[in-house]
């Protein structure tokens, strides 16, 4: 029993990690090795080479920088907003609350796909309720100060065409986190803080927000891995060059007919650096966050 | 505490006999204003910014593409506008266009389901089946045969959208094949992880690489490991004397790569999931079952398998959903292809959108979305029968 629970292990670790390690391995051949019959496993010359095409071919740096942008200002953005929530829910005795919590929950089922056309048009630019019809009666009547037609502006092609989404798409998830990190924070230390004296506002800023910490954290990681991996409104909304996140960017580097193997295997594995590093640094916590929602499959 | 009833008494007397005015509780808009507000008061405001991401974001897309399925807009015939058309793209894309009833058509088949519907009443009679039971089924009958099976597309019409009943169909072997292979996979991993070692961390890294790779990287990768001429997995099999196929260029063996590299993808988050209802399983009861001598298997059919049940509906229903909605792999893979073999739902949306046929993709969306919907009411169900 003993050995074959060593030898499971040992396939799992290869299997989670196998596929990943082929696509650095590939990375550091040369082009000409990689068709070569039978195939080499170890590479015979290292070359770097294939890095440096990454970064000469396509801005690639740009795509991390925009990714970069992207997931942190929708992490920020999207924790703020879940943990008003989430203490709303997990801690306050309000009407409905296990009602609401499944709401929000439910609508993380929504495909993001769904979400594809409708947002594509309001990003594009859309007439306001109310204001755009006024702003045009107004211009009608002779008004020539008001602006001839009031509508939202074209977001397409800038990062928050693609916050806004990764913020709404993250939210339920987050909310759930920090939810039942709420719930777990003992009711003694706050009820402490308002005997003595605090106003429940206070007693929310001075006692809950710095225990609930490493919640905040867990949701942080999972909204930012969500965020950096999403690609079909990435590759939709944000189609200039200049534009594209990580994801979107690694499929450009593929031609009608050709694939570039070497070039977009070191792209992946420069690609997955940011993710990697979290894994080896959170691990505990991501599970922890994980295994209180049940994120995405 | 500021807040006393009104009944309260001060110096003996009470409290409305000692004041000049009757006793008033502090309002909405007071305890607001002096940074107060009761627990229900301060929740609604905490949730305001919550409810309008998701209201901005998630509820008006889905009522405007609810509205927009029963519009017709294509993007390449600006002429035609954008009129309103009813249900006209739900009866193409489930029913057929220009159907027409004929009393002849299918003769046979319906004939012999009437015959059947006389044999219940037959059966009845003999007291073999209930009356309403043979009713009920009499009417299902002259439904389905006397009406329905009339129907076909005659000279002018045609059938439902053959492209749609695939895609369908894809995405229902994909989401039964996945989601059991994911489960097949995901227990042993979590059953190993829960293993105390000194090698767990590693196995935690093995488990969180995938979950946390860009699914669309992933597809990448393995249409790289399942090339034909360079790729590992044909090495492999050439080295075990087995002839590898033309993996992502004929259909079957595309649904099989493209059904193993979501089982990747996916079998860890399984395997976490499992992990934590593993690990909140009482130790004690394995010592006592030991204590009778129950064997190792026996342990984890009558303690492990039960307990584990909450967490096995919440991984398989999660990955359900998520497998209605595939889209990256297959799309990086082969692009749906070869052919149509991989058009997945999801696919076929991003299709029609593409080809800016707007009305149908929100109908295709539609139907996309009520699959989830009906997955998501009956998960619903089951975790509330736990309570």
């Amino acid at each position: 029993m003993r050995v074959a629970v060593v030898v499971g292990t040992a396939l799992l670790v290869l299997n989670g990690t196998f596929p990943l390690l082929w696509m650095m391995l590939t990375s550091l051949k040369d082009e000409n090795e990689l068709i070569r019959i039978p195939i080499t496993y170890w590479p015979e010359a290292i070359t770097f080479q294939n890095y440096v095409q990454v970064f000469e071919q396509l801005p690639f740096a740009r795509f991390m920088l925009n990714s970069a942008i992207v997931s942190l200002t929708a992490t920020v953005v999207c924790v703020l907003i879940a943990a008003l929530a989430g203490y709303a829910l997990g801690r306050l005795n309000m009407p409905y609350r296990r009602t609401l919590l499944t709401g929000i929950v439910m609508t993380s089922m929504f495909p993001a796909l769904v979400l594809l056309v409708p947002l594509y048009r309001m990003f594009l630019g859309m007439e306001i309720p109310l204001l755009s019809p006024l702003v045009a009666f107004l211009h009608d009547l002779g008004m020539t100060f008001v602006p001839t037609e009031a509508r939202t502006p074209n977001l397409l092609n800038t990062y928050w065409a693609l916050i806004i989404p990764y913020v709404a798409l993250s939210l339920p998830i987050a909310t759930l986190i920090l939810t039942s990190f709420f719930q777990l924070i003992p009711r003694d230390l706050e009820s402490a803080a308002l005997v003595d004296g605090c106003t429940r506002v206070e007693a929310l800023f001075k006692v809950i927000a710095p225990v609930s910490a490493p919640g905040v954290v867990t949701a942080a990681i999972i909204i930012f891995v969500n965020s950096w991996n999403e690609f079909l409104l990435a590759l939709t909304f944000n189609t200039a060059q200049n534009m594209r996140t990580v994801p979107v960017g690694i499929t450009m580097y593929q031609g009608e007919f050709a694939f570039p193997w070497a070039t977009i295997s070191a792209a992946i594995t420069v690609g997955v650096l940011p993710l990697v590093a979290l894994i080896l640094l959170f691990q505990q916590k991501i599970i922890a966050g994980l295994t209180a929602g049940g994120v995405k499959g | 505490m500021s807040a006393g009833a009104p009944y309260l008494h001060k110096d003996g007397l009470p409290l409305a006999l000692t004041t000049p005015h009757a006793y008033r509780r502090p309002g909405f808009w007071r305890r607001l204003r002096t940074g107060n507000p009761t627990e229900a008061q301060l929740g609604l405001i905490l949730l305001i910014p919550a409810a309008l991401v998701l209201a901005l974001v998630m509820f008006w897309p889905i009522a405007q593409v609810l509205w927009q399925s029963l519009h017709f807009e294509r993007l390449n015939v600006p002429a035609r506008g954008r009129p309103f058309i009813g249900f006209e793209h739900y009866q193409r894309m489930l029913w057929g266009s220009d159907m027409t009833w004929d009393a002849r058509h299918l003769l046979g088949w319906r004939l012999l389901a009437f015959a059947g519907a006389a044999g219940l009443w037959w059966g009845a009679a003999r007291g073999v089946l209930r009356r309403p039971t043979a009713l009920i089924w009499t009417v299902i009958v002259v439904l389905v045969a006397g009406l329905w099976m009339g129907y076909h597309p005659g000279e002018a019409g045609r059938w439902n959208d053959a492209r749609f009943w695939n895609a369908f169909s894809i995405t229902l072997l994909i989401t039964v094949a996945s989601v059991a292979g994911s489960f097949l996979v995901g227990l042993p991993l979590a059953l190993l992880a829960n293993v105390e070692s000194r090698w767990r961390w590693l196995v935690r890294i093995a488990l969180l690489i995938p979950w946390a790779m860009p699914r669309v990287l992933v597809g990448v990768m393995f249409a790289w490991l399942f090339n034909y001429t360079n790729g590992v997995v044909n090495d492999l099999l050439g080295r075990a004397g087995i002839a590898g196929p033309l993996w992502l260029s004929r259909a079957e063996p595309a649904m099989w790569a493209a059904n193993i590299t979501i089982v990747w993808a996916t079998s860890a988050f399984v395997g976490l999931i499992l992990l934590a209802g593993l690990q909140s399983i009482d130790e004690s009861l394995y010592e006592a079952a030991m204590v009778d001598g129950a064997s190792r298997l026996q342990r984890f059919w009558a303690i492990t398998l039960p307990l584990l049940r909450p967490s096995i509906a919440v991984a398989l229903i999660f990955r359900t959903l998520t497998a209605i909605q595939t889209f990256d792999i297959p799309y990086a893979m082969t692009q749906g292809g070869p052919g149509r073999a991989l058009e997945t739902l999801g696919i076929y949306v991003s299709n029609t959108t593409n080809s800016l046929n707007l009305g149908y993709a929100a109908a295709l969306a539609v139907a996309l979305f009520v699959m989830s919907l009906a997955i998501t009411v009956l998960y619903l169900r089951w975790i509330y029968a736990d309570d």
